[in-house]
C-alpha cells in the first residue's frame, strides 16, 4: 500500500540520540583513523561512520563504543537501498536497527538511490528514474525504515552519471517531495550537487534554492575528480578522494547563508590522508559555520 | 523497452543486466545521451562495482593477494565476480566461495596450498567480523548431573570455525603476511595435512593447529551433536582436556538438552 500520510511521530521519538550532533563541523571516521582517534582525541565536534561496517562484533564495534563515549555520532547508510522496487530487505533493516540501537547515534542517514533488484547487491549508490512510482516507492521504504528504527531518518541527495528519459520530476523537488510525504529530513550533499549539475548541466544554486530549509539535518561536503572521456567530453566522479573543491566550498556558502548552521562532514573514502588533513579540512568548514551564525546573529538583531 | 516507459523493477532489471553481465541492450535506450554514449556513462557504474568487490574481497584474502600478485587477483576475482555477484550490502559476508574458484583456476594451479590459505584466511575474516556473543558460562554446565551432561549439545561461539588444509597454510599464511620470506622459504609444501581451529578471542584472531582426532570431535561439537555421540564418533583421548579448554576459551556460546536451548 501506498503511504500518502507521513507517520506522525510524537516529540520524544524524534530526539536525536543521548549526545546530539551540533551544528559544526565533523569528519567522517574510517578504519585508518579508529586507533589515532581513541589514542590522540583529536579537537573534532563528531564523527560519522558507515552503518555497514559495525554490523558484526569484535575490535571495531568495541572502538566505535569506546569514541561513541567521547564524540556526538552519526550512522550513515549506505546499503538500504531505499529506492529498490523489490521491496526494502528486511534482514538489512533489522541490521541497521541493531547499530543504530547499540551506539544510539545523534543521525541516521541514507541515500536517495538503489542498489539491490533481484537479490543481487550492485555495490553502488545507484540513480532512480524521477518517477512518481519511484517517489511512492521512496515514500513507502522512509516510512517503513522511520518505523522501524523510531526516529527520524535524513536522507542525502546522490551524485549522478546518468538520467534516465523517462523522468519526469526534476531531482530537487523529488527531495522535497520525500521530505514533506515521509517527515524525513534531508541530508544536503553540497558536492553532490556540483558533481550532479556539472555532469547534467544543472543549475546548483537553484537546485539548493528548491530544498525546504527546515528539512535540512546534515551538510556533506568532498572531494571529487574529473574523469576525460573520448571525445573530450568529462564526467566528474564523486569519488571522496581529494580537498573539498574551491566551487564546492563556495555552494557551501551559498547553502549556509539559505539554511542557517547545520552540521556539516568533511568525508573522505579514497586514499583516506592523515587525519591532520582531515581536521584541516573540518576547521575550513567550522570558520563558514561560525560565520554563518554570527550572519544569523546579526539578522536577528537587525 | 524503449517503446514505452518500463517499470521501476523492469528498468532496475535492465540496469543489473548491465552492470554484472555488460549488456546494455535495454538500459542504454533507458538513458539520456547528452553528448555522451550511453555506454560510457553506465561505464563508471560498473567499474565501481568491480572495484568495490574486489576490493571487498582483497580486504579478506590479503595472503591470497600477495602470493599471485594484483594482476592475477583482479582476474580472479572479476571471474569470481561474474559468477557469483554478492546478495546483501554486508561485504564483510562476500567470498566465501572465493576458495573453489581459485581451486579450479589454471593460471594459480602452480600453487597447490592457494585454495587451502584461501579457506584460511576466510575462517579468518568470518572470526574477525562474527557477532559478539557472551561465551558459556561453565557453571550453569556443571549443575547438570554427568548422566545429562553426555546428552548436551553445545552451540559454538559465531567467531569458531574449523579449517583442513592439505598444506601449511597457517605457516605459509603467517610468512606472507608478515612478509618473512626466510621463514617461507623455509616452509616444506608437502608438510600437511594440517588441523587448524579458528577464533576470536579477547586479543584478536587465533589459529591453532589440533591432532585429526581432536579436530574431528570438534567438528562433532561444534555440529551441535550431542557429547556421547561427539565421543563415539571421534573417540579422542584428550576429549576432556580438549572440551575444558575449549569451554576455558570461550569457543561455545551456549548449550541445549533434549533440544531445548538453555543458552
Amino acid at each position: 500500500m501506498i503511504a500518502d500520510w507521513p507517520l506522525i511521530f510524537p516529540a520524544a521519538s524524534l530526539r536525536s540520540g543521548r549526545s546530539p550532533v551540533p551544528a559544526k563541523a565533523g569528519i567522517g571516521l574510517r578504519f585508518p583513523h579508529h586507533q589515532a582517534v581513541v589514542d590522540t582525541h583529536p579537537e573534532v565536534a563528531w564523527l560519522e561512520v558507515h552503518t555497514e561496517n559495525y554490523m558484526g562484533g569484535g575490535t571495531s564495534l568495541r572502538c566505535l563504543e569506546t569514541i561513541r563515549k567521547d564524540y556526538p555520532v552519526s550512522l550513515h547508510g549506505v546499503g538500504l537501498s531505499l529506492g529498490s522496487a523489490d521491496g526494502l530487505d528486511a534482514a538489512h533493516l533489522a541490521r541497521v536497527k541493531g547499530v543504530v540501537e547499540r551506539i544510539d547515534p545523534g543521525l541516521v542517514s541514507e541515500h536517495l538511490s538503489w542498489s539491490i533488484v533481484g537479490g543481487t547487491y550492485l555495490a553502488d549508490l545507484l540513480p532512480l528514474p524521477m518517477t512518481e512510482e519511484a517517489l511512492d516507492v521512496v515514500c513507502r521504504h522512509v516510512d517503513q525504515t522511520q518505523a522501524c528504527l523510531k526516529r527520524r531518518l535524513l536522507v542525502e541527495n546522490p551524485s549522478s552519471y546518468l538520467r534516465f528519459r523517462h523522468s519526469t520530476i526534476p531531482e530537487w523537488e523529488f527531495m522535497a517531495l520525500v521530505a514533506k510525504r515521509t517527515g524525513c529530513g534531508i541530508l544536503c550533499d553540497v558536492n553532490n550537487i556540483y558533481v550532479s549539475a556539472c555532469n547534467h548541466g544543472w543549475d546548483a544554486s537553484a537546485y539548493l534554492a528548491a530544498l525546504p530549509p527546515s528539512a535540512i539535518g546534515e551538510i556533506h561536503l568532498a572531494g571529487h575528480s574529473v574523469k576525460q572521456l573520448d571525445g573530450g567530453r568529462t564526467l566528474r566522479i564523486d569519488d571522496h578522494g581529494s580537498r573539498v573543491a574551491p566551487e564546492v566550498w563556495a555552494l557551501y556558502a551559498e547553502a549556509l547563508a539559505r539554511f542557517g548552521p547545520v552540521p556539516t562532514l568533511i568525508e573522505w573514502d579514497t586514499d583516506v590522508p592523515p587525519l591532520e588533513v582531515l581536521m584541516d579540512q573540518a576547521a575550513r568548514a567550522e570558520g563558514a559555520l561560525k560565520e554563518a551564525q554570527r550572519e544569523r546573529a546579526r539578522a536577528i538583531a537587525a | 523497452m524503449n517503446a514505452r516507459v518500463p517499470s521501476l523493477l523492469e528498468l532496475q532489471r535492465a540496469v543489473r543486466r548491465s552492470v554484472v553481465a555488460r549488456d546494455d541492450a535495454e538500459a542504454g535506450g533507458c538513458v539520456v545521451a547528452g553528448g555522451i554514449e550511453p555506454a560510457a556513462r553506465l561505464d563508471i557504474y560498473r567499474n565501481t562495482f568491480a572495484s568495490v568487490l574486489t576490493n571487498a574481497l582483497r580486504l579478506s584474502y590479503p595472503a591470497v593477494h600477495r602470493l599471485v600478485g594484483a594482476e592475477c587477483f583482479e582476474g580472479a576475482a572479476r571471474l569470481f565476480i561474474d559468477e557469483q555477484p554478492p546478495q546483501s550490502a554486508c561485504l564483510d559476508e562476500y567470498g566465501a566461495n572465493f576458495p573453489e574458484t581459485l581451486a579450479r583456476l589454471e593460471a594459480v594451479a602452480a600453487l597447490a596450498y592457494l585454495p587451502g590459505v584461501a579457506r584460511l584466511e576466510w575462517a579468518v575474516s568470518r572470526a574477525l567480523h562474527a557477532p559478539d556473543a557472551e561465551p558459556l558460562d561453565v557453571a550453569r554446565l556443571a549443575a547438570f548431573a554427568e548422566n545429562d551432561q553426555a546428552r548436551v549439545r553445545f552451540a559454538p561461539h559465531p567467531s569458531a570455525g574449523l579449517v583442513r588444509a592439505d598444506h601449511p597454510a597457517d605457516a605459509i599464511w603467517r610468512s606472507v603476511l608478515e612478509q618473512d620470506d626466510a621463514a617461507l622459504a623455509a616452509i616444506d609444501p608437502a608438510s600437511g595435512p594440517l588441523w587448524l581451529l579458528v577464533h576470536r578471542a579477547a586479543t584478536g584472531v587465533e589459529v591453532s593447529r589440533l591432532s585429526e582426532i581432536a579436530w574431528r570431535f570438534t567438528e562433532a561439537l561444534f555440529a551441535g551433536c550431542p557429547l556421547r555421540s561427539a565421543l563415539e564418533d571421534a573417540p579422542c583421548v584428550e576429549a576432556e582436556a580438549l572440551l575444558a579448554e575449549h569451554l576455558a576459551a570461550g569457543r561455545f556460546a551456549g548449550f541445549s538438552l533434549d533440544d531445548t536451548a538453555i543458552s
